[in-house]
Order: C-alpha cells, then sequence, then structure tokens
C-alpha cells in the first residue's frame, strides 16, 4: 500500500491557500490564514498549558500555589517528589501496573496471533462469520458489563488478584487485536509459507517461523494497544480488586485526593509522575501508534 | 496452503480466543439481558419479576437525568468533538509548516489516561487555587468566578469541556482519509478555478463523509460509555445533576442490587446500538440523496 503522506508530493493543496490564483494575496486570504493559525494555537494551548501549569504548580509551595497561580516557584520543591513517592506508594503501583500491562499484553498477542494466522490463513467452513463476530465485539460497550465480569472472577476465584485483572484486560482487547493482526498477516506473502512448507515446516512450523517473524510490525502495534489500554484502564481496576496489594496505577490516583488531603503540591507532583510514563512510551512509538490507527481507518 | 487439512491445528490455534470471547462477551451479554429480569442481590435465591426492574426505574428522577445526561455526552462528542476534529484535520490536510509536529502533540493527552486528566481538571476547576478562576480574575472577570463542579449550572458542561476539546483522536483519523485524497482532484479544481472553501466543500467533504460518519458513531459510543471524569470529578452530584449511566450502573452494582444494575446496563447496551443504527441510516439516507441528485 502506498503511504498517503508521501504520495501527495508537493503539489495541489500542499501549497497551501496563498497560491490560489497566483496574484497577490486578498485581505480575506489574510483573514483565512489567521484564522487557520488561531484554531491551531488554540489546540496547541488546550494540549499544553493545563500539563505546563500542573507540573510547574508541582515545584511550588502550598502557599504559592493558593497565593500566586501564575508565578513560577520561588524555590524548586523537589521534596514534593519525594512526598509523592511515599505518601501515594508510587512504586509499588507502577510495579503492579506494568504486571497487568505486560502480562495482558502477552495473553492477547499470543492467543490472537494464534487465531489470526488460521483465520487468515486457513480456509474452513464458518471462517468469515466467526471473524466476524470477533471483530464485532467492539461494539459491545465493556462497561456495561459489570455484574457477569464481577460474578466471573470471583467465581473464578480471581477477584482481587492481578491475575484477574491481566486476563480481563486481555479478553476485551480480543476483538480489536484479532481485527489488526488478521489484517496483517493477510497481508503476508504467501510465497515465503509454500517455501517453508517445502522445506518440511508443519502448521505450527508456518506459525512460529514465518507468519510471527514476519508479522512483527502488526504485533508492535497491537502490543502497544493492549499494553497503552491496561495501563489506562480504571472502572475493572475498581470493580475487581480491593487491597493495595493489586492496586494499579489509575486506582491508586483516585486516592490522592484523600492521601495528601491538603498538600495540593505533592499531590500534583504524584499526578505529573504517572503521566510521565505514558508520555515517554508515546515520544518513542507515536509513529507507529499513528500509523496503527490511521490503517484501521483507512480500512474502514 | 488449503491442500492438506489442519483441523486439529485450527481447532487448537482458535481455542484460547473461543474461550475468551465466550466467557468475555457472549456469555456477559446474555447474563445481562437474563438477570435484569430477575431480583436478586448475589446471596438469596433469584426471583422472576419480569420488567419490574425497568419499571421501577423509570420512575427514579437519577435514571432519567442519567439518560438525558448519556445523550447530552453523545451528541456534544458526536457533533461538537468531531466537528472541532474535523476543522483540524483539514487545515492540518494542507501541510501548513509544522503540521506533523501538530498531529503528534494533539494526539498526545490521547495517551495519558483518563483518570489523571480528570485529576488535573480537578485542580483547574477546584474553586480555592484553581488556575481558571485565578485567570478570570487576572482578566478582570472576576465576578464570573465560581465553584465550577459544586454547582448545577456549571458542572455538566465543564467535565464534558474538558473531554470534548481532546479532539487528538478523531482528528487523526479524519487526517488520514484527508491526505489519502489523490491531488489531482485539487489540481483540476484549482485550474477550473475553484477557491480554497469550494474545494473542501465539494472535494474533500463529500469524499470523507464515511469516516466522518464512523467518528461521530463512535464519538457518540463513547459518550454513552463515559465513567473516569465524572467519578472522579463530581461522582455524578451535585444533586444527580452529572449522574450518567455507568455511574448509575456502578452505584447500583455496590448497593448489590444485581437485578436493576443490569437493567441499566441493558439500558445502555441498547441505546448504544439505537443511535449507531440511527447515525447509519442517516449516513446512508444523505448519500442516497446526494445519488439522485
Amino acid at each position: 500500500m502506498c503511504d498517503p503522506e508521501r504520495a501527495a508530493g508537493g503539489a495541489g493543496r500542499s501549497a497551501g491557500p496563498a497560491v490560489v490564483g497566483g496574484g497577490p494575496v486578498t485581505p480575506q486570504q489574510w483573514l483565512a490564514r489567521g484564522a487557520k493559525w488561531v484554531v491551531l494555537a488554540l489546540f496547541l494551548a488546550v494540549t499544553f498549558l493545563p500539563l505546563l501549569w500542573l507540573v510547574i504548580s508541582s515545584f511550588k509551595t502550598n502557599l504559592e500555589l493558593l497565593t500566586n497561580a501564575f508565578s513560577l516557584p520561588a524555590v524548586w520543591q523537589l521534596g514534593n517528589y519525594a512526598n509523592a513517592i511515599r505518601v501515594a506508594g508510587l512504586p509499588r503501583l507502577f510495579v503492579n501496573s506494568l504486571i497487568v500491562s505486560s502480562l495482558s499484553m502477552a495473553l492477547n498477542l499470543v492467543f490472537c496471533s494464534m487465531a489470526g494466522f488460521v483465520l487468515a490463513r486457513e480456509w474452513f467452513r464458518g471462517r468469515e462469520l466467526v471473524l466476524n463476530l470477533i471483530v464485532a465485539g467492539v461494539l459491545v460497550p465493556v462497561i456495561a458489563l459489570m455484574v457477569p465480569y464481577f460474578r466471573l472472577i470471583t467465581v473464578t476465584g480471581l477477584y482481587d488478584s492481578l491475575f484477574g485483572l491481566a486476563l480481563t484486560y486481555a479478553a476485551i482487547n480480543v476483538p480489536v487485536s484479532v481485527f489488526l493482526l488478521h489484517g496483517f498477516m493477510r497481508g503476508v506473502p504467501r510465497e515465503l509459507e509454500e517455501a517453508a512448507v517445502i522445506d518440511g515446516c508443519g502448521f505450527a512450523g508456518r506459525y512460529a517461523r514465518i507468519m510471527v517473524p514476519l508479522s512483527q510490525v502488526g504485533l508492535v502495534t497491537a502490543g502497544t494497544f493492549v499494553f497503552l489500554f491496561s495501563w489506562n484502564e480504571f472502572i475493572y481496576a475498581l470493580l475487581l480488586t480491593s487491597s493495595v496489594a493489586a492496586r494499579t496505577l489509575q486506582l491508586g490516583i483516585r486516592f490522592f485526593v484523600s492521601q495528601f488531603f491538603t498538600d495540593y503540591t505533592s499531590m500534583f507532583a504524584a499526578i505529573t509522575l504517572a503521566i510521565i510514563p505514558s508520555i515517554l512510551v508515546y515520544v518513542l512509538l507515536h509513529e507507529r501508534i499513528i500509523r496503527g490507527l490511521t490503517a484501521g481507518a483507512v480500512k474502514g | 496452503m488449503g491442500n492438506r487439512s489442519h483441523r486439529g491445528g485450527i481447532i487448537l490455534f482458535l481455542t484460547p480466543v473461543a474461550v475468551l470471547y465466550a466467557l468475555f462477551f457472549l456469555y456477559p451479554l446474555g447474563y445481562v439481558f437474563t438477570v435484569s429480569l430477575v431480583d436478586w442481590n448475589g446471596v438469596t435465591a433469584m426471583q422472576f419479576v419480569g420488567l419490574k426492574n425497568y419499571l421501577e426505574l423509570l420512575q427514579r428522577s437519577v435514571f432519567r437525568l442519567s439518560v438525558r445526561n448519556n445523550l447530552i455526552w453523545a451528541l456534544s462528542l458526536g457533533a461538537g468533538q468531531v466537528g472541532l476534529a474535523v476543522l483540524v484535520a483539514l487545515i492540518l490536510a494542507r501541510r501548513p509548516a509544522g503540521w506533523r509536529l501538530l498531529r503528534t502533540i494533539y494526539f498526545l493527552p490521547n495517551v495519558i489516561s483518563q483518570v489523571a486528566l480528570a485529576m488535573m481538571w480537578l485542580a483547574i476547576y477546584n474553586a480555592e487555587y484553581g488556575i481558571l478562576n485565578a485567570a478570570l480574575e487576572l482578566m478582570g472577570w472576576g465576578a464570573y468566578a465560581r465553584n465550577w463542579l459544586g454547582e448545577i449550572d456549571s458542572a455538566l458542561p465543564a467535565i464534558i469541556l474538558q473531554q470534548l476539546l481532546y479532539i487528538g483522536y478523531f482528528m487523526i483519523i479524519i487526517l488520514a482519509a484527508t491526505l489519502s485524497i489523490s491531488e489531482t482532484f485539487y489540481e483540476a479544481a484549482q485550474i477550473d478555478g475553484a477557491d480554497v472553501w469550494q474545494q473542501e466543500r465539494h472535494i474533500t467533504l463529500p469524499i470523507i463523509r464515511p469516516i466522518v460518519i464512523t467518528a461521530a458513531t463512535l464519538a457518540m459510543a463513547f459518550g454513552l460509555r463515559h465513567f473516569e471524569a465524572t467519578f472522579l470529578m463530581t461522582n455524578g452530584g451535585p444533586a444527580n445533576s452529572t449522574s450518567v449511566l455507568g455511574i448509575m450502573l456502578y452505584k447500583t452494582v455496590s448497593a448489590l442490587n444485581y437485578g436493576r444494575a443490569n437493567a441499566v446496563a441493558v439500558t445502555l447496551i441498547v441505546l448504544g446500538t439505537l443511535l449507531i443504527v440511527a447515525v447509519r441510516r442517516l449516513g446512508r439516507e444523505d448519500r442516497a440523496a446526494e445519488e439522485r441528485q
């Protein structure tokens, strides 16, 4: 498939509105151009200013926060961060979230790559039906399934466990991952598999030696989505766990208000620390994430 | 590869996903509809009560408020958020300086958890130390300062706004569709003397309409599923004025009223399905009307 960004080249639209007509810029065009930049700047401000305020405030004293909202801190209070880590028990929350997210990602990728391989490469009666049924799962509002999920996890003895949460997250993401991986694996050239069969690869060998290595890009994309979903999920962490031992980061954030009480700026430090990993993942993988989203969009 | 049968392998490879799908999608959906017809606290025996749970819901003002608020959420996101996303996508599709960087930045809040963002906005709207009131006072509009999340008039708009402004997800999808339109259309239009507005109206918008409808459908679905920000910012208050079905469902589950909780859940599922069908039909009729012209 061609890359729409590159295919566009330098002609036509990309030249921008001012080129239309080729003559001098009219007042309307100046206005349109100004309005364009106002819109772009406005959304830049909406994206950045709240975060910037949060981070700067997290270095202030509480008195500074209450008396002068716009000033920079007189002394940058690094102690707020020490407070944040201690009071909120952040290390434990981070480790728990990391375990849940990695485990759910691993379970989801192993299971969905197996299913994606079979659905993309083997013919059997009812294959399209199975595929459509699974993918239609994205339309189910999982928030509505609170009672059955709670019963299911309780009955299986997985209540208040990191594994129960990871399994739930892996399952919720089955439709998205099967959609992405099936689509990706269908695009892997068949010749490679045929060559492998001649060399004596069986069914499992085709999956493990050919399809999985050649689908790395798809696996990274699907894996990123599952990981981010699990890292950010809140509702089922709230419903399916209760003890500190199984508390994830997002659930921990809920307790910040009561934990920090009137020490607002330490709370801001804790929120800042909770946001940093997501931003780091995004800085590293944003190309892949955006490409994954657009792949879904172009296919409809 | 179909020349030899791999029946055993196929079944083996599909089993894990099939089991997960059955346990976490098929069984729960059946369960929700069935248990919405009984009276049950999770301990004593279930008692079949027919539609009683639904009839009781209709009499509760918090249920009516929740449905109303969910519809407001769905419309705000479906029209407002997607509308803004279209606007920004059309601007970025003309590749102004730094458009790639802007695209990346606008999407950034979408990878941050809704919980963390809600905590941040809780601080922004705070009556005591919040930056919003401070900014209003700085600009001489101190009279407008208020306890944003504590007053019935402003609480719901305040929560919706903090989510509506994060357009990144829909902007990315719509921008991708816009960028994949062939340049030759625009070149031809320019030769014919069409200005930018005419190009967008007669080339871009008709072509990207299916993706915009998909985005609007998704946005409305998100509006119906909304939970986190409201749970953290107001927990449905003041006086249930910001309650949504998700919040009501959680409170009803916590009160161990499983029958009624599932009736709320069914309402959410049915409402979601109706909205999706309605938007799809609207899109199809639109297109049919255009083709007849």
